[in-house]
Parts: structure tokens; C-alpha cells; sequence
């Protein structure tokens, strides 16, 4: 009996965390055309994301082939990315590079969030492979002393602490009590670490923050903690499900901030969707918007890529997922060009030394392998659309507040 | 800073949010339970059914701006008839294999519903919009009870008494009741076990789908989901105990209250630990649950 129970236990447990594993593909690299491998989460908790990600890459391939591929030395070769499932679980991450290592994939884009990405990024290295990483932000990763692992983003640290910034800068009278409320996975925790350090040195009283399970869709015993305290601003260092339930439930439960404001969750079209009103005057931070400045010789400027996602996407509006991901892809072509090589090897050593615009912004690698030389930007749904506010330089709009009015 | 020490308000904030939150879990997990008790079916496809159900009720919301709560309605007979159909079609052909077949079955089933609602819906984050469902009644203290979640639990509550007294009353029931007891005998009888079998699965379903219609609405839901809410309806189930159409209520309202105190009293991120000792404790006390009889835990065969 009890062994039965344990089995059934074991398949229920399975089934929380179920998807497909993917089709298995053994193909060589066909000559003249440079295939990437990419395992990303089509499946599974975040396959929300891992589609995002999937349509930055896409594009990436439209593009790139559209103008007639990618010029290794004195070849043209046209650019195929294979995609495996790794069903939103960091191991299969792992596990999917070393499949593809044995197909001969030796150039990689990242899977989508920071586990999945620590987990290929160790994989990557002890393969001889080389990455480039779109949305794997968390500082950890970086700490390892990766040699092969080169992330086009900006770094966790920067994503909560550049909306104390834009709060500090923008709002008047500046507001005195921050709390945070933070999911327990590690990009979002080193997320909220950093912002808490800069908003006690910037002055402000910070509630002490209140973590919640990565993924959940209630955040209430965090909420009913941080109530009597009464503070101006709640910063959620979160997800979509989560950062749709701190906004929906402090409704539910009478917590009145000034203004809330979000790490990954708002410029993603589903927030303004699953909260409708209640998303009005909600920042967010942005690793990219259709006002960043640079631009690259593939598309052009940051209106330039947004005009081409939507011909490729009926319409849609791009958010940073997918502008993330194009860019990681971005990376490695140009690496590829000026390598004239698709060796990884050679391929590592130009993106170590790369350093170009972009419609991304800059794209250069610290000795870590991040790209310090961007910065993050903060957007407001304003009228259910996210619009860039701060920096002030590449403002669409000035910033509302109290943002919850 | 130090924790704050809990005031009156935030003790029946708690409790009373626990509750509704509780309420919702009962009503996700009652047609498990139900399937559990009277077909010793595990259905590892409950979660998808309830998903299905909130995306059919956001459908119709979309399309002719029916409440929610409205649309639990005709999601039930969508969902029945998907129920009925599965039951008789598929699950029937291994109902007397070992719980394993059924097992791997409805897991097989769970993934072609979620991945099916991946392609067709692109994995998207949705909740059904309402005017009411956030705002809350504001009782004495500063205590919110949401509306929303007020309507589920009460549609929680008065399901379970209606499949109770159903269970007991009607001629239908009975033959439920029979053919979950001994379906030999009930054969016997000349009661249809595979007509009743099916009824009680399109019930369940039925029951899942008005839950998914609550969930989308005071909460938001992805294919993802599902499995999350198939472990919800299991760990109800096995708290409250099979064999009593109270066993689900009981265990979804005890299961929020843990919820709720333990991540009010410990840290937020051990909600699922002290939850899981709560179960591990009552199966090791009451190893038939809360309410449920012995007879039916026992029949767990493989």
C-alpha cells in the first residue's frame, strides 16, 4: 500500500512538471549552411518566455537569410538554428548541450532564464562549445569563471535597481518606503539583493523583503506581512504569474501603494492582458525598447527591428524578449563573420574581443562575459502600453505618479 | 528590522483568506476525489480538464461578454460531454488493468490536453476580466474578503452539498455509490457500470471545467498550470480521504488554511514544505484522511 502510494506520489509529482521531451535529430551540418543549437522551454512553466525567445531567434534567421546569410570567409552560408524542449528544466538544459555537442553543435544560443542557463553554461564549457547567452541575467552565472558562456544583456543586478533609480529621479515628493516582494529563484533574488542596497544608500526605509515561491500565483501571506507597514512603492523581483498576483491581490486585499513596480513581468503583452486596468501605471524594467540608440548593419536601428518583427509576427509588438534574443543571435553572426571561422574556439576569441552597436546597444563583453556597457531601461503601462520613461534621454513619455491612480 | 508581531486583523485576514483560498482547492479537487472514490481512477488529467475549463469560460467571455461565473454553465456541459466521451472511449477499455495503466493513461492524456493548449494558445498568461472579482467586502479591521474568491468558495460549498445529497438521493446516485462500492454486485443489479463510470467522469469534468471558470477569474492560468493544480486536487484528496463527497471541501479548506498561516507565521517560500507536512502528518495519524473510510484507501490495487 504504501509502496503504491509513493508511486502514485512519484507520477503526480511527474505530472506538476510534465512536458514533451522533444524530438531527437541527428543531423550533421550540411555544408554551407551554419546551423546553432538552441534548447529552449516550449513546454513546461516557462514556455511563456521560451516562445518569446523562440521569435527573436526566428527573426534573427529571417533576417540574416533574407540578406543572404551569414559570410564565412570566402563562403555564404545560410543560418539554421535547431531548437530542442527542455520542458522549463535547468538539468535537460544541461543535458540538450551535450546532445548537441555530440551532433557537432558547437555554437549555441542560450535557453531562456538564468537556471537554464547556468546549467548549459557549465555544459558549454566542458564541451569546448561557446554561448551566447539572451536572458540569462543572474550574476552567479558569471562567477564561475566560464570562458565560454557571453551574455548580450544587461545583468540581474541592474533590473530592480534601475527602477529605485527612475523613482528617485522622477518622482516628486520622493516617496520614503520601498518593500520588496521576491520570488526565491536566483536571477530574481540577486535582483533584489542589489536594488535593496541602492535604495537604503539612495535614503529610502526598506521593509525587509518578503520572498515567495518562484511560479506562484499567490502572494497573500507576503502581502498581509507587508500591509501594516504601509509603504509608498512594492518593487516585485518576479515573473508573470507572480508579478500578475502581487498587483491582483493587493486589490483583493486592500494594500494601497503609490505605485508598484516590476522587474520582467510588465513589458510582456500577457501582464497588461491578465490585469487589464489594473495594470495602469505599473513600471517595469526593460533590457531594450524601440528608443534605444545604436544601430547594426543587419536591422538597421531599434524602430528599424521593431517594424520587422511585426511583418514577421502579423503585426505584433515586439517586447524586450524577443529583441533580447535577436540579439544574442546578432552576437554570434557578427563573431562568425569577423572570425571568418565557424571554430569555436576562434569564435570564443571574437566575441571576447567584440565590440560593435547594435539596435540593441552596444554589444562588448567584460572578462566575465557580460555586457556591462549597456544599461536597463524603466517603462510605465501607460493607457495598456508599455512606454519607456526613463532614462530621461530615451523617454517616450514622463513618468505618472502615483502609479496607481 | 525586526518582524512584526501579528495584530487581530491580520489573524482573521489570514484565517479568512485561507478559507477562500481553501474553497477554491475544494472546488478543484472535488471531481478528483469523486473519480478517485467511486472508480479508483488516479486522473492525472484533472488539472488539464480544469485549464480547459477556464479557457473555455475566457472564450465565451471574449465572445459575448458572459460573467464568468455565468459561464461556469455552459463550460460544465462542454466538459461533461468531453468527460462522458474520454471515459467511455478511452479510460473504460483499462479500467480493470492494474492503477498503473490508468495512471500512465490519464499522464499520457494530461500531456495532448496541455500541449494542445500550448499550440493553440501560444502558452499565454490569460485571467478572465470582471469588474467585481478584485474588489473586496471591507468587514470590521481592515479585514478584505474578496468577491471573487467569495463567489468560488460558496459555489465550493453548495457543489459538494448538491453532489452529497445527489450521492444519496437520487437514483443516479445510488448507482454511483453502488458501483464505487462493488461493481460486480452492482452489475448484478442492472446497473450499466460503463454508463455510470462515464456519468461520474463527465461529472468530474464537469466539476473541473466550473473550477478552471473560478480560477481564471480571481487568478490567471497557462497550460502550465495544470499539473500544479492535478498536485492541489491529490494532496485535497488524500487529506480530506476518499469515499465521503465531503472529503474534497475538507481537505481544499484545510489545506488553504496551512497555506495561509504557514506562510504568515514562517517564511513565504515554505508554504509548500509545512503543506506537504500537514499531509505526511494526517497520513500518518488518519492514513484514510480526514473523512474518508478505510474501505476506499485500502482499494488502491496495483
Amino acid at each position: 500500500m504504501r509502496l503504491k502510494l509513493a508511486v502514485i506520489v512519484a507520477l503526480a509529482f511527474a505530472v506538476a512538471g510534465c512536458g514533451s521531451k522533444g524530438e531527437q535529430t541527428n543531423t550533421n551540418v550540411p555544408t554551407g549552411t551554419l546551423t546553432i543549437g538552441a534548447s529552449l522551454s516550449s513546454t513546461g512553466s516557462l514556455a511563456r518566455e521560451g516562445i518569446l525567445t523562440k521569435e527573436g531567434y526566428d527573426v534573427c534567421v529571417n533576417v540574416v537569410n533574407g540578406k543572404g546569410g551569414v559570410q564565412v570567409g570566402n563562403q555564404k552560408m545560410k543560418l539554421e538554428i535547431k531548437y530542442q524542449d527542455d520542458t522549463s528544466k535547468s538539468d535537460l538544459a544541461g543535458q540538450l548541450m551535450d546532445q548537441f555537442n555530440d551532433q557537432g553543435l558547437k555554437l549555441i544560443l542560450g535557453p531562456y532564464g538564468s537556471g537554464a542557463t547556468a546549467a548549459a553554461a557549465a555544459s558549454v564549457e566542458r564541451n569546448g562549445q561557446v554561448m551566447v547567452d539572451s536572458s540569462g541575467a543572474d550574476d552567479a552565472i558569471f562567477t564561475k569563471g566560464y570562458k565560454r558562456t557571453f551574455a548580450v544583456l544587461s545583468p540581474a543586478t541592474l533590473y530592480a535597481t534601475s527602477m529605485v533609480e527612475a523613482i528617485n529621479e522622477l518622482v516628486t515628493p520622493k516617496p520614503t518606503t520601498i518593500a520588496f516582494i521576491s520570488a526565491d529563484d536566483g536571477f530574481s533574488k540577486t535582483a533584489t539583493a542589489a536594488a535593496v542596497t541602492r535604495a537604503q544608500a539612495l535614503g529610502f526605509t526598506v521593509i525587509p523583503p518578503e520572498f515567495v515561491p518562484n511560479g506562484t500565483t499567490d502572494v497573500s501571506s507576503a502581502l498581509t506581512k507587508i500591509k501594516p507597514t504601509n509603504p509608498d512603492v512594492i518593487i516585485g523581483s518576479a515573473h508573470l504569474a507572480e508579478g500578475v498576483a502581487i498587483v491582483k491581490q493587493s486589490t483583493e486585499l486592500g494594500v494601497k501603494p503609490k505605485g508598484f513596480a516590476e522587474t520582467v513581468a510588465p513589458p510582456t503583452p500577457d501582464f497588461v492582458q491578465a490585469l487589464s486596468k489594473s495594470a495602469e501605471g505599473v513600471l517595469g524594467s526593460t533590457q531594450w525598447t524601440i528608443k534605444t540608440k545604436g544601430t547594426d548593419k543587419w536591422f538597421g536601428s531599434a524602430s528599424d527591428y521593431a517594424k520587422t518583427f511585426a511583418g514577421q509576427f502579423n503585426g505584433r509588438e515586439v517586447e524586450y524578449h524577443g529583441a533580447e534574443a535577436t540579439a544574442a543571435c546578432l552576437a554570434l553572426v557578427l563573431a562568425v563573420e569577423k572570425a571568418g571561422s565557424t571554430d569555436p574556439t576562434k569564435v570564443r576569441d571574437t566575441l571576447a574581443g567584440l565590440n560593435e552597436q547594435s539596435f540593441f546597444g552596444p554589444i562588448k563583453f567584460n572578462d566575465k562575459g557580460q555586457n556591462l556597457t549597456k544599461t536597463m531601461g524603466v517603462i510605465q503601462i501607460q493607457n495598456g502600453k508599455p512606454v519607456s520613461v526613463w532614462p530621461k534621454e530615451a523617454a517616450e513619455a514622463p513618468l505618472k505618479w502615483p502609479g496607481n491612480a | 528590522m525586526a518582524r512584526q508581531r501579528v495584530t487581530g486583523s491580520q489573524v482573521a485576514q489570514v484565517t479568512i483568506y485561507g478559507l477562500l483560498q481553501g474553497g477554491l482547492l475544494a472546488l478543484v479537487a472535488v471531481g478528483f476525489s469523486l473519480v478517485w472514490g467511486v472508480m479508483n481512477v488516479v486522473n492525472l488529467a484533472h488539472g488539464a480538464f480544469v485549464i480547459t475549463g477556464a479557457y473555455i469560460a475566457w472564450e465565451i467571455n471574449r465572445a459575448v461578454g458572459l460573467d464568468p461565473f455565468l459561464a461556469m454553465v455552459p463550460t460544465a456541459i462542454v466538459l461533461f460531454v468531453l468527460g462522458y466521451v474520454i471515459q467511455r472511449g478511452l479510460v473504460n477499455l483499462v479500467v480493470n488493468a492494474p492503477i498503473f495503466i490508468t495512471l500512465l493513461l490519464t499522464f499520457g492524456l494530461n500531456l495532448l490536453l496541455v500541449n494542445g493548449m500550448i499550440l493553440r494558445y501560444k502558452a499565454n498568461y490569460q485571467s478572465i476580466p470582471t469588474s467585481y472579482a478584485a474588489r473586496s467586502l471591507v468587514l470590521p479591521g481592515d479585514v478584505h474578503v474578496p468577491y471573487g474568491r467569495l463567489i468560488a468558495a460558496v459555489i465550493a460549498i453548495g457543489l459538494t452539498l448538491a453532489l452529497a445529497f445527489a450521492v444519496r438521493r437520487t437514483r443516479l446516485g445510488l448507482s454511483i455509490l453502488a458501483t464505487g462500492m462493488d461493481r460486480g454486485a452492482a452489475r448484478l443489479m442492472g446497473i450499466r457500470a460503463a454508463h455510470v463510470y462515464a456519468v461520474t467522469f463527465g461529472l468530474a469534468a464537469a466539476m473541473a471545467g466550473m473550477a478552471g471558470a473560478a480560477v481564471g477569474t480571481v487568478s490567471t492560468f497557462s497550460p502550465a498550470d495544470a499539473g500544479r493544480l492535478t498536485l492541489f486536487s491529490f494532496v485535497a484528496a488524500v487529506l480530506g480521504g476518499l469515499g465521503n463527497m465531503y472529503g474534497a471541501l475538507y481537505g481544499g479548506l484545510l489545506l488553504g488554511l496551512v497555506e495561509a498561516w504557514g506562510g504568515q507565521l514562517l517564511d513565504t517560500t515554505l508554504v509548500n514544505v509545512v503543506a506537504f507536512t500537514v499531509v505526511v502528518v494526517v497520513l500518518v495519524v488518519r492514513p484514510q484522511g480526514l473523512a474518508g473510510r478505510p474501505f476506499y484507501a485500502s482499494r488502491v490495487e496495483v
